[in-house]
């Protein structure tokens, strides 16, 4: 029995796999996108159009393209504020350290997304958490109203997507070879220095990763803006939904998407332009 | 996959199913239909139906003494079915559907046949008409016809009141708080006063939101004229500086834990509210209401028609209705019962005008739906 001759068989069913339920659904999203909307009742005609593209040229659609992209910038710049440092300090525990730290940052994720939400709304509310510590500590008198704003959304995202850029650092700092910061630092280069130039430059990948891994989920994470915004911040996730279910136009919501992930690949290709980076840590 | 048919069931559709689902829905499925929203008006497409069919009763056949009813789960208290068949001797045999799509689709399969008595929300009842699904009651033998609530009759699916009757309805109303508001609320326009500044919460139904701006402007939730929905979207806008929260899962709890005074809620959520807190005020906006029904009919072709009458006219005796209602916890629509019943279940003889949610043009449908979009946008700047 010859073992090479069907090899492919078995890398078959992944190709497969591929094909039917990610390529499949995306041509499928792009033919929907040029299809009729039917006026009245179920579903759409094969008939071809460019309305539903011309459609989103109403400022009321751009605007959610605004701010979408508004809040995914704001979203990935505070995770890297707080991500980046905290995977770099962590990658220089000690080795028990390190162990605690990921099954700390792990624990999360054994809760339901959606359940962790809650729970910020509970804290976030006026008669919440938050608003009674900080009037019991004479900060405020009135509660705050954050529950159902900007800032509440911005904390759930930052909360949610925060851990991805922590592991996606941490990982690249882990691997980096600390000889070459001695090196810098032994040719005289101040610590600041040394890491601008050999710290960062080299951990620039798991930095890009874990911004990609942080910038085109929160494209995408509407519920956080539904359920912590009220659903009061209108980004062009729960556009394409409310499309798809209470507008019932699918060709419009798939115009959408198609500009969506359109957009969304411009954005990582020019991240990769800025950065130089062509292999990204953790994702590909 | 699922379609959804546009522009109907919005009241009725979304009511029926919170109660009916009350509590089957754990914290985790309430969580993913806030996120989906898609509790409210998804059905399936046919290819859907027929594999979830399986899952249900069936119909068959129904012998003299057998009356086949057909509804959504838990719509009858059980003594109320066991009172049927000592009073008439006739057993109920109870089927059930889980939504008003797959509920046609059989009818129209049996071809009016099968069913003796169906309960539908109103919009699906229409087409059930058109289709010459439905026959007349018989109001010989339905002698308690006149003991209907007017406000539920000569709607859009049964004008002349000759095929249906209404079994429950769902109303939407304003509830708030008198110790946050200095103002008494009487209806819609007081939801722009600018006193309730960040202070409103509402439900995430873009038809009924539309809706109520346009009777505040005294015009038709249905209106089909763009320019008239577009004003509609200017008054709209000058509302959202007052939006604290709009959500069509459990709005009622922002009233309760202080985030909001004044909230707009479904039927169900306003009888949450005031179990929680019983000083609540709840108003019947003076400008008219919108509502959603659910009503009764006799199949064309229904194997038992005197049993299907006899059993339309036993829930509208006053003490059955009482006992329905009270078990559904929808707004009653048998008058002659609004003097026993959970006074929290009787709309106040003073509203005397309703409407209800019905399909648009594609035009028109597109304006509200532009209204909703530049609505919420405003509303979170």
């Amino acid at each position: 029995m010859k073992k090479k001759t069907k090899w492919w068989l078995c890398l078959a069913p992944m190709y497969i796999f591929t094909l039917l339920f990610i390529l499949g659904p995306i041509i499928y999203m792009f033919v929907v996108s040029f299809a009729t909307n039917n006026s009245s009742g179920y579903g759409f005609t094969w008939t071809f159009t460019l309305e539903n593209f011309a459609r989103m040229l109403d400022p009321v659609y751009v605007d959610c393209f605004v701010q979408s992209f508004k809040l995914a910038f704001s979203t990935t710049i505070l995770v890297i504020l707080i991500g980046y440092p905290f995977g770099y300090f962590m990658a220089k525990l000690s080795a028990k350290g390190k162990k605690i730290m990921m099954f700390l940052i792990m624990v999360p994720f054994w809760t339901s997304s959606l359940l962790r939400l809650y729970g910020w709304i509970i804290i976030l509310q006026a008669k919440g958490l938050f608003n009674t510590i900080l009037m019991k500590i004479g900060i405020i008198d009135e509660p705050l109203k954050i529950l159902y704003s900007y800032p509440a959304v911005l904390i759930g995202m930052v909360y949610a997507l925060l851990p991805f850029m922590i592991l996606a650092v941490y990982s690249s700092v882990e691997k980096m070879d600390w000889a070459l910061v001695e090196a810098a630092r032994d040719l005289g280069a101040s610590p600041f220095r040394a890491f601008l130039t050999v710290t960062l430059k080299m951990t620039l990948p798991g930095l890009l990763s874990g911004v990609i891994l942080t910038f085109i989920p929160s494209m995408g994470l509407f519920f956080i803006a539904d359920i912590l915004g009220g659903n009061t911040i209108v980004l062009v996730g729960s556009l394409i939904q409310d499309q798809m279910n209470r507008g019932s136009n699918w060709p419009f919501a798939a115009a959408l998407a198609v500009i969506l992930t359109i957009l969304t690949s411009i954005m990582i290709f020019l991240y990769r332009k800025i950065t130089h980076v062509k292999d990204l840590e953790g994702i590909v | 996959m699922s379609l959804k048919i546009k522009g109907v069931a919005y009241i009725a559709g979304k009511e029926g199913r919170m109660k009916r689902k009350i509590l089957a829905v754990s914290l985790t499925a309430a969580a993913v239909m806030a996120m989906t929203a898609c509790g409210t008006t998804m059905n399936t497409n046919p290819q859907g139906a027929q594999g979830e069919t399986s899952a249900e009763s069936t119909g068959g056949s129904s012998g003299s003494n057998e009356l086949v009813l057909y509804t959504w789960a838990n719509m009858f208290p059980q003594e109320v079915l066991d009172g049927f068949e000592e009073e008439t001797g006739v057993k109920v045999i109870y089927s059930n559907f889980d939504t008003d799509e797959t509920m046609l689709e059989r009818l129209a399969q049996a071809q009016g046949g099968d069913y003796d008595v169906i309960i539908a929300d109103d919009y699906i009842i229409e087409q059930a008409v058109n289709e010459g699904l439905v026959s007349e009651i018989d109001k010989d033998i339905v002698t308690n016809f006149g003991n209907i609530n007017p406000l539920y009759q000569g709607q859009f699916y049964d004008p002349e009141d000759i095929y249906t009757v209404p079994y429950g309805a769902g109303v939407p109303v304003i509830v708030y708080d008198p110790e946050q508001v200095d103002f008494e609320i009487t209806g819609y326009n007081d939801l722009w006063n600018p006193e309730l500044e960040d202070k409103v919460a509402i439900t995430a139904n873009y038809r009924v939101i539309n809706g109520i701006t346009l009777m505040s402007m005294g015009k038709s939730m249905n209106e089909e004229d763009v320019s008239v929905i577009e004003e509609a979207g200017q008054k709209l806008l000058e509302l959202a500086p007052n939006i604290r929260l709009i959500q069509d899962d459990n709005t009622q709890n922002a009233l309760l834990n202080g985030e909001a005074s004044a909230a707009f809620l479904y039927t169900s959520q306003m009888i949450s509210a005031l179990a929680e807190n019983p000083d609540l005020q709840v108003v019947y906006p003076e400008e008219g209401l919108g509502f959603g029904i659910m009503a009764a009919f006799v199949p064309s072709q229904a194997p038992n028609k005197e049993a299907a009458n006899q059993f339309l006219n036993y829930i509208l005796e006053p003490e059955i209705s009482k006992q329905c209602m009270e078990y559904i916890g929808y707004y009653n629509t048998t008058q002659a019962a609004d003097d026993i019943v959970d006074p929290q279940l009787v709309v106040p003889d003073s509203v005397t005008s309703g409407e209800i949610v019905q399909n648009v043009s594609a035009e028109a449908d597109e304006a509200y739906n532009k209204n909703w979009t530049e609505f919420r946008a405003a509303c979170g700047q």
